[in-house]
């Protein structure tokens, strides 16, 4: 069986889940391709065929769309279909026109399953793949669900009418996706992100009792990761005489927001920016840390979370999507309304007071849940059965 | 009668903030010579006194680039020589500095005025051609950039000794350039000053809230507005069966507050509208109830200035220079920065005043902001402040 991955560009070396997903896949015998706008040299793993690139200047873009047209020679019959399936969707000529270029790489090759990596990277090509005799599949990862339909209403209408499978990473997605019109009827499969527990795994002992809890989150610098709030909570902390140093991993647009936010909020002695980490370091990180807070206003999951876990931190999450399927509130960690700082502080300060049985209790179930449902191995039988 | 010094105002572009451009027509009213390089993207100004020496596209670039190459060089070579051997050493592009440099050197106004000082390195040269080096301190620049970027820190406390003559906004952005080695004797704060003239028009009649309380806030969406906690307050009091309609003028398209308002479900009470030309603001303005600043950095907003002018009751954080202008419970109301609660309370308390009350706070607004911001107090203070530069050997 052959899958065409659509992804915005090859997987990065840190992007462990497509990079796993595709060796894993070809393991159990599947060929996959890879379609994606840009390509890292680097990568080997599989094929790779890139979109047509698109030119401000007009003389190169019409000469690229005569050489791109022409090669879909061979495939006649197929840009033909293309085009009748467009013309039923009341597509303009000149639409048709562009999208003909635009999902040319595609629309030359033979796969079973189009699957697109995110919802958004399927608007335009919603049709590619009836054309070329696939079945189409379409993950929901967060953002293409959660933010991008607010601002381009009604975007998706044209993919659930066309897509034949839908791939989620929780079931708040999924249900975020009903409410904007998908239908409950539509074949859907619920597969978690997974983690390498070899690697995010807990060596030694509970840590040690510090006089300062070593609090941490990792993540990159953006106003989806809800860090501001956690800076609010963590004053509530640091005025009530708590000792914490609070470590953040990543890096991101948001930096200037974070260190000025900081700086304000006199907590300059308390927390740390160290920046993006890799693999090795982030797995120190968490080694040395007790409490791992994810106070997400917006998050498809959060595979840092899973790892937290992992390591043996007692994890503080927002109610944000996924994050409240991640953590099992009161058995595996704990769960909070998001955007609000003080519930956070409650929170936090309710969890540094536990007795250490309860504590421990928890990071068990926390690591014994990671261990049995969100592993690598599990995470690929299951997209084995969702190709099947 | 034409003035013995000019001004070079350099702000990277010939069309810039509503600020800069209006320090531009008070200087031209004043018979100064205003000079502006930099890149060409627009020039709104006419008057005389206003000399653009711009450049753009490629073509141009290299026309100007020849023109001042041969103009320096047949008139003031040996200036030209000492730039050219200050440009080699540089690790910049030679030829882009040339083109930024050369009309300067050639053109060498008495003063020059960086106006935002993150660009001061480029220019602190101009000093060793007998130029007066003038930087104005304003918004992200000082109040927060330095603090994120030490290198930028570092910059300014190197150069900032050196400078001849610094502008604030407010005073409490003067206050925050000592930190970086801002000689406190050498910073002039100068508010931002507004014709009423042209706001007359607009003037708020009436002042009485109808059943649902409009809030105002204008402003490009950049997390430094806090538009976020903003949203959070509304939320709040819809809770306490408060009716409130908030719009966001430029706030339209943000990701991060469209999420919000949809999260906290006050989709209906919320408009963001794009960046409006400066009428239809008033506009608004004349319509609202409120105008609220949620900034969590703030120079001094001239939004709220404008506000004040015309008669409409400001609500703002207490960053950075806010409390300059609006005195609490005197020209406005002002709560303690980034505090949602803090926010609430004021809107609270702001809905239960009195008519007579929101007039007496109008009007006293109104008085702070003709003494304070008075347009010929603003152009008489900037001809003050360069003159003194000149004076002074």
């Amino acid at each position: 069986m052959k899958i065409g991955l659509v992804l915005s560009s090859t997987p990065g070396y840190s992007e462990t889940f497509f990079t796993s997903k595709i060796k894993r896949l070809q393991d159990h015998g599947f060929k996959v391709v890879l379609f994606t706008q840009s390509r890292n040299e680097d990568f080997v793993l599989c094929q790779v065929i890139k979109a047509p690139k698109v030119y401000k200047n007009a003389v190169l873009q019409l000469v690229s769309m005569i050489l791109t047209l022409t090669k879909l020679i061979t495939s006649v019959a197929t840009v033909v279909k293309y085009i009748r399936l467009e013309r039923e969707e009341n597509t303009s000529t000149l639409n048709i026109i562009k999208k003909v270029y635009l999902n040319s790489h595609v629309l030359s090759q033979k796969v079973d399953w189009l699957h697109f990596g995110f919802a958004t990277q399927a608007i335009g090509s919603e049709l590619v793949a009836k054309a070329i005799g696939a079945k189409m599949a379409v993950s929901f990862r967060g953002f293409d669900i959660s933010i991008y339909p607010l601002k381009n209403k009604n975007c998706y209408e044209l993919l659930w009418k066309h897509v034949d499978k839908v791939h989620t990473i929780s079931n708040d997605l999924l249900e975020i996706a009903l409410n904007l019109g998908l239908s409950k009827h539509h074949a859907i499969q619920k597969i978690t992100p997974a983690i390498d527990v070899e690697k995010f795994h807990k060596n030694g002992e509970e840590p040690s009792k510090q006089s300062v809890i070593e609090i941490l989150t990792v993540a990159r610098l953006n106003w989806k990761k809800g860090i501001t709030d956690t800076l609010h909570a963590l004053q509530i902390l640091k005025n009530m005489g708590y000792k914490f140093n609070y470590t953040i991993v990543g890096n991101g647009d948001d930096y200037e927001r974070i260190v000025y936010a900081i700086y304000q909020l006199d907590l300059v002695d308390y927390v740390n920016l160290v920046g993006k980490k890799n693999v090795n370091e982030v797995i120190d990180i968490y080694a040395n840390s007790n409490l791992y807070i994810q106070c997400s206003i917006s998050e498809g999951f959060c595979n840092a979370v899973l790892e937290a876990q992992a390591m043996g931190l007692l994890c503080v999450v927002s109610s944000a999507e996924g994050l409240s399927e991640n953590i099992i509130d009161r058995k595996t960690g704990w769960v909070v309304p998001k955007c609000n700082p003080e519930a956070l502080a409650q929170k936090l300060i309710e969890v540094l007071n536990l007795p250490e049985d309860q504590k421990s209790l928890i990071r068990k179930n926390a690591i014994q849940r990671v261990k049995s449902d969100f592993t690598i191995e599990q995470q690929i039988k299951k997209f084995v059965t969702f190709y099947s | 009668m034409k003035q013995d010094f000019s001004v070079a105002l350099y702000s990277g572009v010939s069309k810039s903030t509503t600020f800069i451009e209006r320090l531009i027509t008070g200087l031209a009213e004043q018979n100064i010579d205003v000079y502006i390089f930099g890149l060409n993207n627009g020039k709104p100004q006419k008057s005389k006194h206003v000399i653009y020496k711009t450049y753009s596209g490629k073509l141009h670039k290299l026309y100007v680039f020849l023109k001042y190459s041969l103009g320096l060089f047949l008139f003031k070579n040996n200036e030209k020589k000492r730039l050219d051997r200050f440009i080699k050493s540089q690790d910049q592009n030679k030829f882009h500095l040339r083109l930024k440099y050369y009309p300067v050197l050639y053109h060498s106004p008495t003063i020059f005025h960086v106006q935002w000082a993150k660009g001061l390195a480029d220019w602190m040269w101009v000093k060793d051609f007998g130029i007066k080096l003038v930087l104005s301190l304003r918004g992200a620049h000082i109040n927060y950039s330095p603090i994120a970027n030490p290198e930028l820190a570092e910059m300014y406390r190197f150069n900032f000794p050196q400078i001849d003559a610094f502008h604030a906004v407010s005073q409490a952005i003067g206050q925050e350039a000592e930190n970086y080695a801002a000689n406190k004797e050498k910073i002039q704060v100068i508010y931002s000053g507004i014709s009423k003239t042209s706001l007359i028009p607009f003037k708020k009649k009436i002042v009485s809230k109808k059943d649902d309380l409009y809030i105002l806030s204008v402003g490009r969406q950049h997390w430094i507005k806090g538009y976020s906690y903003a949203l959070q307050a509304v939320r709040k009091l819809l809770d306490k069966k408060v009716k409130v309609n908030y719009t966001i003028i430029g706030g339209a398209n943000s990701e991060e507050l469209l999420y919000l308002i949809n999260e906290l479900g006050i989709n209906n009470e919320i408009i963001l509208t794009p960046k409006m030309d400066y009428e239809n603001v008033l506009y608004h303005m004349q319509k609202a109830d409120v105008l609220l600043i949620p900034s969590v950095c703030e120079g001094l907003a001239n939004v709220a200035v404008e506000a004040m002018a015309l008669g409409l009751p400001v609500v703002s954080s207490n960053a950075g220079g806010m409390p300059e202008l609006v005195i609490h419970n005197k020209t406005g109301l002002l709560y303690e920065n980034r505090n949602i609660v803090d926010m609430v309370d004021k809107l609270l308390y702001f809905n239960t005043m009195t008519e007579k009350e929101i007039t007496s706070m109008a009007t006293n607004a109104f008085q702070k902001v003709s003494e304070q911001h008075n347009w010929e107090n603003f152009k008489s203070a900037f001809y003050t402040f360069y003159k003194d530069q000149i004076s002074i050997t």
